[in-house]
């Protein structure tokens, strides 16, 4: 009886350990990114500045990128000047939209006026589109080729070798899919 | 103990003081729709949160979460519906409930196993000791507890003094 | 300067526990009683260094010495000063410092009550904590170093995290987790000597019951009040979240439930040694277990700690922990045979073998709940989560059993029962446990759990309450003793059953207590303008302005509500949204009005400066606290079954030649002692 506890008891043990050790590197924050692979959500929201409406649908036949950011959120602030050179860059081949997640317009506008922006940045009110992306905190950032898939996210403020290297991607993306045709 | 924030983790710096603003949410719908609401909103995890319901955390993600959860409940989808919509975004996480298929059935299978095992040991336990064997048991103990209301010895009484009895001797300890 | 002195005094405090561990178990082992006062000795040195090196981190915290790297992490010349002192255990390092002074009292206490007694196994009890001890030191003085000299000397710094400086309750609730948590080392320390030794005696036995009862207690009181501060601090209504932390000090507190109960059979009818002493190993395994699920940050927790080193650390003592128990529980269980039989179903000692089932049955589900999603990613490779909904749905019929055993366990007699009688002593309760039901249907409550619960309320507390006042009417009746004579009489001559239903009647509170305020919240949301109100259940509240305040470590923003109650007494209550400075999102501190049958609680969810609109969230908590105020009940029945009764340290020290007496065989010389 004692050996057979005591084996049983190994074992769980073991286990237990094991599953532990396993935990440890990983980030107990982090959320799955489902939709890659998958077609970008749709959406229709109107420009900060313009007022005037902007849907994806309409962007289809050129890779966009989206970034949802806020003004109080330092880590976007961070990379706002990523994202302007960015789109200064490449802004002929590849559509750069910014999306305010939960903030205020005065907010926005204020802090734009101040750090400027190349591209338009949309309204999104309760912020419905940021969940239609799944979004789970900002900055987030996400890489939607010509066909309107999305091909990769960034949750990170974004640097400036990853952010080539993402639009590099999508643009080989297109030049192949050109080919194809 | 450093406790994470509830909201949102993801700022490290704060540059500036600016705050969040917290913002309202849309109105409620009626009772029995938002009845459905608050019940799903139970169910789905807060994006940015440790572990809490998005009708429970006062971020603003959660809010607007919930606020996702009353559009589609008002579009006329129905639970499972909801439910895989978030999964589609967010992954199996974002249920708090784990679904009951394939691996997950571990989780909640595991529990009453092993109270019906538990229940099977302790039965063969009392039927190892079953008065039958316990002639074996026949030692001198010293054994202050010496009223047991079964024992034959005892030309017992009522059932009221027999109850009274063992009270008392329960307390000559 | 604080820095070396801190560090100087925990090597010496890891010397002084080395020291301790190998003379304890090495003499102890040998079998040679010389060691002891050597052990002693260590004991008292760990104990002053850690003593010291705490009293220097609280100086240079409250100094804003920010040469040492914690005060650095933590301090902030803004933070009032009550919160500045509690920064000791607001974060990861300081907390295991104040972990090595609490282990340290609690070590020099046993030595000190036990001196000169128990001399088989003392230095044996005494090496195996300071044992713990040392890995504790090893922690503080290395990988975990709070004292570490910091250059350059910044001249300021971020302060505790904001949610710890929100509430009194930060001061007072993890002294006391850690009062219970540290404590079970104690126990731990207890059967491991019995273990080693090979035998478990009578008195040795009342000591590892009375040293387990004494930090249950404090982690009782400490759940409690961390579910208190939960409530009335981060303002989403609830008070237990199922967060893994909160789990983890839940688990170590249903094995030493388990272990008491058990420990009652052992004594009784000499059986189930080796499974309590297992009990004992298994709540300190966990209380290491939870306090490497806080801090090595692995889980997803609102109490983890910042991401930290220490995690392979404590996972290798765990390890080497597991090895030892499990070599020790199978090589030495044999010796502490059972000297009895279980006979009967029908008999206190099967109720608690199914109390002990059940307890096991809801530690298990609450920890495979809290790793499944460890276990899940490292066998799929897909998070999952398993949070509320699951646990309650486990936990509700588990707690249900365990209030229905709760009743009918007391009643039942040791050996075997009498069906008859039985089925007389059940008929009164089971009386007033259907009245009390129907009594709730008629007041218009529905639910089949919440009623369910009131009954089996109805039930054990009619049950309980007959076994704590029956003694004492045979009193009155036989002695003619006046009534609160022949309680007090009745109560300190069998303290521990005394106590134990008393704290049996705590627990039924607290059950009926989270049955109300579960099943019959009432909930509205909404935004107002100034003047407008909104309703919950029979009262109305309405938004009357708006306030503002500052203080050096935050800004907040209330919003005063004017409640209106049924009755149409108005007050005024000021839910408030904090802005601190080290965080984007404000944190909210709901405003709450307490009273016997339950409370109103507002939280301020948003509000709007150019429109002067606000957002509410109110509910109605049908008698939510009484679960805090169960918290004298159950103190008072411990400290009444923890309090050492005159005549039973004489049977416990056996003949009267005292120490000797521990020499000699003693199964079955004295019985009982408290």
């Amino acid at each position: 009886m004692n050996w057979k506890i005591a084996v049983g008891a190994s074992l769980a043990c073991i286990a237990l350990v094991v599953i532990l050790a396993r935990g440890f590197g990983r980030d107990p924050h982090e959320v799955p990114f489902m939709l890659k692979g998958k077609p970008a959500p749709d959406f229709k929201l109107r420009t900060l500045d313009t007022g005037h409406q902007i849907s994806l649908a309409e962007l289809r036949g050129k890779p966009v990128v989206i970034n949802f950011w806020a003004t109080w959120c330092g880590p976007c602030r961070l990379e706002h000047p990523v994202l302007v050179w960015a789109s200064r860059e490449y802004g002929s081949q590849i559509q750069f939209l910014g999306a305010i997640f939960e903030d205020t317009e005065e907010n926005a506008r204020a802090y734009l006026s101040q750090n400027g922006t190349p591209y338009p940045q949309l309204v999104d009110p309760l912020s419905r589109t940021a969940v239609d992306y799944g979004v789970a905190g900002v900055p987030e950032t996400y890489f939607i080729d010509a066909a309107g898939v999305i091909r990769g996210k960034y949750a990170q403020p974004i640097d400036p070798k990853t952010m080539a290297a993402q639009l590099k991607s999508l643009l080989e993306a297109r030049a192949s899919a050109e080919v194809q045709k | 103990m450093t406790a994470a924030l509830v909201a949102l983790p993801v700022s490290i710096a704060l540059l500036t003081g600016a705050y969040a603003p917290q913002q309202a949410g849309s109105a409620p719908l009626e009772p029995t729709l938002e009845a459905r609401v608050h019940k799903l909103g139970k169910e789905l995890r807060c994006a940015v949160c440790q572990g809490l319901s998005i009708a429970d955390s006062p971020a603003s993600m959660a809010r607007a979460q919930l606020d996702k959860v009353r559009e589609l409940v008002a579009a006329g989808k129905s639970d499972e519906e909801i439910r895989s919509y978030f999964v589609a975004r967010y992954g199996e996480w974002v249920l708090l409930s784990p679904p009951a298929h394939g691996f997950n059935w571990l989780v909640w299978i595991a529990p009453a196993a092993l109270i019906l095992v538990g229940f099977a040991v302790i039965i063969r336990q009392i039927q190892r000791g079953a008065p039958s064997a316990s002639g074996a048991l026949a030692k001198p103990r010293v054994d202050p507890q010496a009223v047991e209301p079964s024992s034959p010895t005892i030309a017992a009484p009522t059932a009221g003094d027999e109850y009274l009895q063992r009270v008392r001797s329960e307390l000559d300890q | 300067m604080n820095s070396s002195l801190g560090c100087g005094l925990v090597l010496g405090a890891l010397a002084c526990a080395v020291f301790g561990a190998v003379v304890g178990i090495g003499t102890g082992l040998a079998r040679r009683d010389s060691g002891t006062p050597w052990v002693i000795r260590a004991a008292v040195g760990f104990f002053l260094c850690m003593l010291l090196a705490n009293l220097t981190m609280v100086w240079a915290l409250v100094s804003h010495d920010f040469s040492v790297k914690y005060v650095a992490h933590v301090g902030s010349r803004a933070t009032p000063l009550v919160y500045t002192v509690v920064s000791l255990w607001s974060a990861l390092e300081g907390s295991i410092l104040f972990w090595g002074i609490i282990l340290g009292t609690y070590v020099l206490a046993f030595a000190l009550t036990n001196r000169g007694q128990h001399a088989r196994y003392l230095s044996l009890a005494l090496g195996t904590m300071l044992g713990i001890g040392v890995f504790f030191a090893f922690l503080i003085a290395g990988p975990a170093n709070p004292f570490s000299p910091v250059s350059p000397l910044p001249a300021d710094g971020p302060g505790p995290n904001p949610l710890l400086q929100n509430h009194v309750l930060m001061v007072i609730h993890p002294p006391m987790l850690y009062l219970g948590y540290v404590g079970m080392t104690i126990p731990f320390g207890i059967a491991v000597a019995a273990l080693l030794r090979g035998d478990l005696g009578e008195a040795w036995t009342a000591t590892l019951r009375r040293w387990t009862l004494i930090p249950w207690t404090f982690l009782s009181v400490g759940i409690i009040l961390g579910s208190w501060w939960a409530y009335a601090v981060l303002g989403w209504g609830g008070y237990w979240a199922w967060d893994p932390v909160e789990n983890a000090s839940f688990l170590p507190w249903l094995t030493a439930t388990a272990f008491i109960h058990s420990t009652m059979v052992q004594e009784r009818r000499k059986i189930l040694k080796l499974w309590t002493l297992s009990l004992a190993l298994a709540t300190f395994l966990l209380t290491i277990l939870g306090t490497f699920m806080t801090r090595s940050g692995v889980f997803n927790s609102v109490h983890s700690f910042t991401q930290s080193d220490i995690g392979p650390t404590f996972l290798v003592f765990i390890s080497l922990l597991l090895v030892f128990s499990i070599a020790l529980l199978s090589t030495r269980g044999q010796m502490v045979a059972a000297e009895g039989k279980l006979r009967s179903p029908l008999s206190r000692e099967s109720a608690i073998l199914v109390n002990n089932l059940l307890f096991v049955g809801i530690t298990f589900t609450v920890l495979l709940g809290t790793l499944f999603p460890l276990v899940t990613e490292a066998v799929r490779g897909v998070r999952v989560s398993v949070g509320e909904p699951y646990f309650n749905r486990m936990a509700v019929p588990g707690g249900v059993a365990v209030l229905f055993l709760m009743g009918v366990g007391p009643m039942l007699p040791w050996g075997s029962a009498n069906p008859q009688l039985v089925k007389k002593q059940l008929l009164l309760p089971t009386a007033i446990g259907i009245a009390v039901a129907l009594a709730c249907l008629a007041f218009g409550l529905r639910g089949f759990l919440p009623i369910l619960t009131f009954g089996l309320a109805g039930f054990v507390g009619t049950l309980t309450l007959r076994e704590l006042l029956l003694p004492a009417s045979v009193r009155i009746a036989e002695h003619r003793e006046k009534p609160w004579t022949a309680l007090l009489r009745s109560a300190s001559r069998a303290r521990r059953r005394f106590g134990g239903y008393v704290v049996h009647l705590g627990m039924v509170m607290i059950f009926v207590a989270i049955a109300a305020s579960s099943s019959f919240v009432t909930h509205t949301s909404g935004t107002l303008r100034v003047g407008q109100s909104l309703k919950v259940g029979d009262y109305g509240v309405k938004l009357v302005g708006f306030q503002t305040g500052a203080e050096p470590h935050r800004r907040w923003k209330a919003a005063n509500v004017e409640l209106v109650g049924r009755d149409g007494r108005a007050e005024t209550l000021a839910p408030r949204m904090n802005f601190f400075e080290r965080s984007t999102d404000p944190i909210g501190t709901p405003a709450v009005r307490s009273s016997l049958f339950g409370d109103v609680y507002i939280s301020l969810l948003a509000f709007s400066d150019e429109e002067r609109t606000a957002t509410f969230n109110a509910w109605i908590f049908p008698m939510v606290g009484w679960i805090w105020w169960s918290i004298p009940i159950l103190v008072l029945g411990a400290v009444i079954a923890i309090w050492p009764a005159r005549k039973s340290k004489v049977a416990r020290l056996g003949t009267p030649q005292s120490s000797a007496s521990d020499r000699v065989a003693t199964a079955d010389a004295d019985r009982g002692a408290a």
